[in-house]
């Protein structure tokens, strides 16, 4: 009889196909579990391994056979449950005992896709070199030729307009003696002035109840205590009508995208609102997933999101790629921009969302002539998501940069550099440079930037990075607890902590504008479009976004 | 005047001074402007030269009165006529400066100790940098004064004194000295120190006198005045007075210490502690701002019902993720899930292990009444292929365990139930059906159509591969088991209805006897494999010495033909079959041992009996004398009634045997051709449903799957090693111990401890139940879902399941 010991191994992976290999120190390890407890993945899992020594003591070669058996920790070369080098174990472990260690010459990609399976994850383009705004620099320095001003002394008021900002010939009011006084029926559009970062839509299902409160509550706290007005968008969920109902209402900017969840009970709660909210955006595409659309796994639709989205449990919820019954831009954003101010009585800033792409400038001239936009988000290629192909996620999308800035130029063609405001989202501090990516934006022609995995990074610990680090959000097993559904999860979370970091995030921010702003000489009005402050140490880039050359 | 004539302290000592030791400088000759160099140079010529009271007719020149170094002396400067910025600019310690008008921006600055006194207001920068010195001012400041100012411990502080009030930005990033508002006559009624003053100030000290409209509270604090601090304006403030000329107004102001307050910096550790001070910390804006507003437990607090505190990431109790379960027997073992009697190789070895042999051999028979006839020599031993020792080394012996229960005498029965069935046919299925009913005390007609019971056993399987001893004594052990045997009893449609009547169950187990046959031309000249078989065995063989013998289906059936063949005599043997021959294990090595032919594929054509020729249909041909063919056996069914039914010549039965008449099973070759292992598994099967209809209970077929061999820990095992005395077991030489500690117990405890020494939180624990059981529990309190139990448990009886 053949020996069974010589199992098939054809189909076996090695470690060095892997993205991460564990490196389990013997030496140092108690066994007391708690990283394999604690693996999301369960990549790593108590076995047993033999040694098997001969020695020989003595003069003469006299062997002795020694056989020890241990308990082991160990990696799993299944590639369904390949590690993802969060390194929670290592987090927990209290001997320092345990870590992932990326694997630069790993080969997961051309083996993740067993059973026909595309891949599928959270998290961003995996790429980690610096973006095109991150290489941005801002080289205008003012000491004696501008009236430079002090970040550290001088008040500044770091805000931005949301909402579309009409010249002053263009306002339908006269003066009649002292008294301004508007034309009858006639329609001044909404505006809102906001802190010129804001937390960009992360709807309640793709986060969890703590990570979402948290970021609502710093927002508040922001507002009331710090006096830094800060909004953020609720992406498209459900909102729970206990925040519709209260004055906080005011710092959310309401989504709706595809899916429609959820809108019957904002419907409902609208004449309880005692704030009109601070917009509406209408999410028309996504950065990290363009064409691609979300879908809520049913596991994740529990009770909670249930009640909040008005859908049965345990159903897969689809936010499909496209929006129903719409079938050109004219049609697509009048009648959405018209049904949204509608419901608040056209009090509130309404504008699309829509993921970066060369056809950015077509949908940015409809909105020109559309006296109801308010603004444009353009939400680029390295923006996050919490489940998408990873194939839309690393190839599909266009840099916010070009993007952006062809679309204020051409506003500037147009006259109206200061009348629709452009908002800039995707990868906005993907390497720690907040400020100064939005800061760059901005001189390139933003109004304002989105932020999202920057928050959840900065807030709440995400351990996701480009080097497709974590990036679990789309299965429900976050190991921080910030996008999953399952409470032994996200209690692991402290909202407060969440919120005091969003506080933290956006006075560093603030302060950190101010200090670029500052050698500018802007204290109160934002450079937006002000690119002969920008360089750059690349010839095409600085050829592409007509900006200066600095080497 | 008193000037000294003293010039040692001069730079330029090597002249007695000759001018005058009270000068007027002009600049401004004969309506002509002279420009700040010249003036500067003119003045400092003076004091080089003696002069120590100067008079400077200033025409808007820059830093009059600075840098005259010090000689030990007094000079004093009086400015009259317009003066440039920078009065008194690097002032140095001796010189007074009365400027008799309004200045201009940064007076004093970086004063190192000259004592200046504007008689009018100043404008912007007063004092900025300054560091030593004294700065006195009869009007009001202007924006920016007293900022950047120093401290020098060599050195008395700097003093700043305004009589009115001061302008915005007043004292910004102040390092040190006093500086005095006295806010008389303020220009700005509701503000005597301007827009946002002391933003950056670190040391000194700001006395005022007057409302105010807010300061920088992060870096200064607002104090009232102590006795120290009002022993000092006190002293200080009459001088002041007396030389910007306000003396009338020293009752006024020093009335009352309370008139006064003060503005001091904080210290880095006061400005570290105060961080964030003032404002509510985040618990407190949840409970007291956030909740108040959308109610307590927050947005989601209606949806939420777990309790709002904090998790640890590696929590126990009911919040772990995973909790292990202690699975024993949840698996069978690959042996018994291999074995259709499902013989539990595992249990007996477990019981050999613990000096119980004698139960472990009887064990078998619980479950097969041959042990020594069909595990021990003529079954395949599908256990041994599934054996997971196999994977390290060499599987259990199975084969030799299972012969020695063959001297071990009938099990006990259990009490009679007098509950009656019928088994027909005494083969295998028959035979292991009737044991199993009989030792559940139930009684037994067991109807046999030949004279002997045994079926194929008996009648088929060539003596070589079957003592006839073994079969003997296991069938004698078979009959003491107290089944009623009617041999020679073939059953007819007649008698199957008497038998039906007479009993609650029939159990049909009457094999495959009618031979399956080819209708090629030739094939009437054809000897049935089974008819030849039973020749052999019955003492009737035909004889084939120097024949040729061709056999047609090359299978186990057709390889035992072949042997007995040969030892018939036959000089040469062919098998011949239309697929790959199906034929394994012992049978084919001992064929091909003796010689026989294999050719495949082969369809034959027709068999020429009087050429002795078998014809193939690809043109070939083999000599043949006799032609034997075996391609298997149906059954023979004429007896039963139409309640039962049949499915293309076999008796269609369910999982546990039942026929579609719920009083009729049948198990065996009757209702799907197998081995005898198999008709012996479909016996004892069908025996649990028999009795359990009996019975009148439930019955559930065991439904149990088998382990994953990667569950079962194989590393504790080495590799067995024939020759080598370090620890391993000796392959070579047979025997019960050495077996049973090559068994691995896969799917069944083995009561090693190892989970309860593993776990780290102490955590498992063993238990003991009634009659020796015992169970390993797991404290949920203590546990935190880690997964080494499960790792660590040689025989995969752990398992995690999510904890729900």
């Amino acid at each position: 009889m053949e020996s069974a010991g010589q199992l098939i191994q054809s189909d076996e992976l090695t470690y060095q196909d892997f993205p991460y290999i564990i490196e389990w120190r013997e030496d140092r390890c108690t066994r007391c579990g708690k990283c394999t407890a604690v693996c999301p993945v369960k990549a790593i899992e108590p076995t047993v391994r033999t040694q098997r020594v001969v020695r020989s003591e003595g003069s003469t070669p006299v062997p002795t056979a020694k056989r020890i058996t241990v308990s082991v920790v160990s990696q799993s070369r299944d590639i369904e449950r390949y590690c993802v080098g969060c390194g929670t174990c290592s987090m927990v472990c209290p001997t320092e005992a345990i870590r992932p260690v990326y694997n630069s010459h790993h080969r997961f990609l051309i083996y993740k896709n067993k059973g026909g399976n595309a891949y599928t994850r959270g998290g961003r383009r995996n790429d980690p070199s610096p973006s095109t705004v991150e290489q941005l620099k801002f080289t205008r320095i003012s000491m004696l030729t501008d009236p430079a001003l002090d970040a550290g002394r001088h008040e500044f008021h770091i805000r931005t307009l949301l909402g579309r900002n009409l010249p002053p010939e263009q306002l339908p009011v006269r003066v009649e003696g002292r008294k301004l006084v508007k034309d009858a029926e006639a329609f001044i559009p909404p505006v809102r002035e906001i802190f010129p970062i804001r937390i960009g839509s992360m709807s309640v299902g793709a986060l969890s109840p703590h990570m979402w409160e948290g970021l609502a509550m710093g927002v508040a706290y922001l507002n009331e205590v710090e006096g830094l007005p800060v909004v953020m968008c609720t992406g498209e969920g459900g909102i729970p009508p206990r925040l519709l109902k209260s004055r906080f209402a005011r710092y959310m900017i309401l989504q709706i995208a595809s899916g429609y969840f959820g809108w019957d009970e904002i419907v409902h709660a609208i004449p309880e609102m005692k704030e009109d909210p601070c917009a509406i955006e209408i999410k028309y595409g996504q950065g990290a997933k363009p064409g691609d659309g979300g879908l809520l796994m049913a596991y994740k639709v529990l009770k909670l999101i249930a009640e909040i989205r008005g859908v049965p449990q345990f159903v897969d919820l689809a936010s499909p790629p496209t929006h129903q019954t719409k079938y050109s831009i004219e049609e697509a954003v009048a009648k959405m921009i018209q049904a949204m101010s509608m419901a608040w009585g056209f009090r509130v800033p309404v504008y699309p969302k829509i993921s970066g792409t060369r056809t950015a400038q077509a949908v940015l001239n409809n909105l020109a002539r559309n006296p109801y936009a308010a603004a444009l988000c353009i939400d680029g290629e390295d923006g996050g998501t919490g489940a998408a192909y990873n194939v839309s996620m690393d190839k599909m999308g266009h840099p916010v940069a070009s993007n952006i800035r062809d679309c204020y130029l051409d506003l500037v063609k147009q006259g109206k550099q200061n009348e629709l405001p452009l908002i800039a989202a995707g990868g906005m501090g993907k390497s720690g440079h907040l400020a100064a990516n939005a800061a760059a934006m901005i001189m390139l022609g933003a109004s304002a930037v989105d932020i999202g995995k920057y928050i959840m990074q900065a807030t709440a610990n995400c351990l996701g990075d480009e080097y497709n680090r974590c990036n679990l959000c789309n299965t429900g097993r976050c190991p921080r607890g910030i996008t999953t559904q399952d409470p032994k999860l996200y209690r692991r979370l402290d909202p407060d902590m969440v919120a005091q970091r969003v506080v933290d995030v956006f006075r560093v921010a603030d302060t950190e504008l101010k200090k670029i702003f500052a050698p500018m000489g802007r204290s109160t009005e934002l450079p937006i479009g002000m690119s002969d402050g920008l360089s750059v140490s690349n010839r095409e880039i600085a050829d592409r976004l007509k900006i200066n050359y600095a080497c | 005047m008193a000037v000294s004539k003293k010039t040692k302290n001069s730079p330029q000592n090597s002249k007695e001074p000759t001018v005058p030791k009270a000068v007027t400088v002009s600049g401004n000759l004969d309506g002509k402007r002279v420009s700040s160099r010249v003036l500067e140079e003119r003045i400092q010529k003076a004091v080089a030269e003696g002069a120590r009271t100067l008079t400077v007719v200033a025409d808007g020149q820059h830093g009059i009165g600075g840098r005259i170094w010090p000689r030990g002396e007094k000079v004093r400067i009086t400015v009259e006529g317009p003066s440039g910025q920078r009065l008194g600019c690097m002032g140095m310690v001796g010189t007074e400066i009365v400027l008799k008008g309004n200045a201009s921006d940064d007076v004093g600055w970086i004063n190192c100790g000259a004592r200046i006194t504007v008689l009018g207001d100043v404008t912007n920068g007063a004092h900025n940098a300054g560091a030593q010195g004294i700065l006195y001012v009869q009007g009001s400041g202007g924006a920016r004064c007293e900022t950047m100012t120093k401290r020098n411990p060599r050195f008395e502080p700097l003093q700043s004194w305004y009589f009115r009030n001061v302008g915005d930005s007043f004292a910004e990033f102040k390092a040190g000295g006093i500086a005095v508002v006295c806010g008389v006559n303020s220009r700005n009624p509701k503000n005597v120190l301007g827009y946002r003053p002391c933003v950056g100030m670190v040391g000194g000290t700001v006395y005022f006198r007057g409302p105010i409209q807010g300061y920088s509270e992060v870096d200064v604090h607002l104090e009232e005045l102590t006795p120290a601090d009002w022993d000092w304006l006190t002293t200080h403030i009459g001088p002041f007075l007396k030389a910007v000329r306000r003396e009338s107004y020293l009752e006024e102001l020093t009335r009352s210490a309370a008139d006064w307050r003060k503005l001091i910096a904080w210290t880095p550790a006061e400005k570290a502690a105060r961080k964030g001070k003032g404002k509510p910390g985040m618990k407190d804006f949840r409970l007291q701002t956030w909740e108040a507003e959308v109610g307590p437990g927050g947005i989601f607090g209606p949806y939420i019902d777990h309790p709002r505190t904090l998790l640890p990431y590696v929590p126990t109790g009911t919040d772990r993720r995973n909790r292990p379960v202690w699975n024993n027997e949840k698996y069978l073992p690959p042996c018994a899930g291999a074995c259709p009697s499902r013989i539990p190789s595992h249990k007996r070895a477990s019981l050999i292990r613990q000096n119980r042999l004698e139960d472990a051999l009887a064990l078998v028979l619980q479950y097969s009444p041959f042990p020594g006839t069909v595990c021990g020599q003529i079954c395949p031993n599908l256990c041994m292929d599934a054996c997971t020792r196999g994977h390290i080394d060499k599987p259990l012996d199975i084969k030799n365990l299972g012969s020695l229960s063959l001297e071990i005498p009938a099990p006990a029965k259990a009490r009679s139930t007098g509950r009656k069935v019928a088994v027909i046919g005494g083969g295998p299925a028959g035979l292991s059906t009737a044991w199993q009913l009989a030792l559940d005390g139930h009684e037994i007609d067991l109807y046999e159509a030949g004279d002997k019971i045994g079926g194929k056993i008996e009648m088929c399987i060539p003596r070589e591969r079957l003592p006839q001893e073994v079969l003997e004594k296991e069938i004698s052990r078979f009959s003491e088991m107290g089944v009623k045997v009617h041999v020679k009893t073939p059953v007819d449609k007649k008698r199957f209805q008497k038998i039906y009547d007479e009993h609650e169950i029939v159990v049909v187990a009457v094999g495959a006897h009618q031979p399956r046959t080819i209708p090629f031309e030739g094939h009437e000249d054809v000897v049935p494999g089974i008819e030849f078989l039973k020749e052999v065995n019955f003492g009737k063989p035909r004889k084939m010495k120097g024949q040729s013998v061709v056999v047609i289906g090359a299978g186990n059936v057709g390889m035992d033909i072949a042997c007995q063949a040969w030892s018939l005599g036959a000089s040469r043997v062919t098998t011949v079959d239309v697929q790959k021959p199906a034929a394994f294990g012992k049978e084919m090595e001992m064929a091909t041992s003796y010689g026989t032919e294999i050719l495949w594929p082969k369809f034959t054509q027709k068999y020429d009996k009087k050429k002795k020729k078998l014809h193939f249909k690809d043109g070939t041909s083999v000599d043949a004398d006799t032609v034997i063919i075996s391609i298997g056996e149906t059954p023979i069914l004429d007896f039963l009634p139409a309640s039962v039914n049949t499915v293309r010549g076999y008796i269609q039965v369910s999982d546990s045997g039942q026929t579609s008449d719920v009083k009729v099973y049948a198990i065996g070759d009757a209702t799907r051709p197998g081995l005898v292992t198999h008709a012996i598994g479909a016996g004892r099967v069908a025996a649990e449903a028999i009795h359990a209809q009996l019975m009148q209970y439930d019955y559930m077929a065991e439904i149990k799957t088998v382990i994953p061999y990667d569950k079962v820990k194989t590393m504790y095992y080495e590799a067995c090693r024939p020759d080598f005395s370090g620890g391993g077991l000796n392959l070579k030489k047979f025997s019960a111990e050495a077996e049973a500690n090559k068994c691995m117990s896969c799917g069944s405890c083995r009561d090693c401890h190892m989970c309860e020494a593993t776990c780290y939180w102490g955590a498992i624990s063993r238990t003991e139940g009634e009659g020796g059981t015992y169970e390993y529990i797991v404290d949920p309190e203590r546990c935190i879902g880690c997964g080494f139990c499960v790792g660590i448990c040689p025989c995969g009886i752990w398992e995690m399941e999510e904890n729900r």
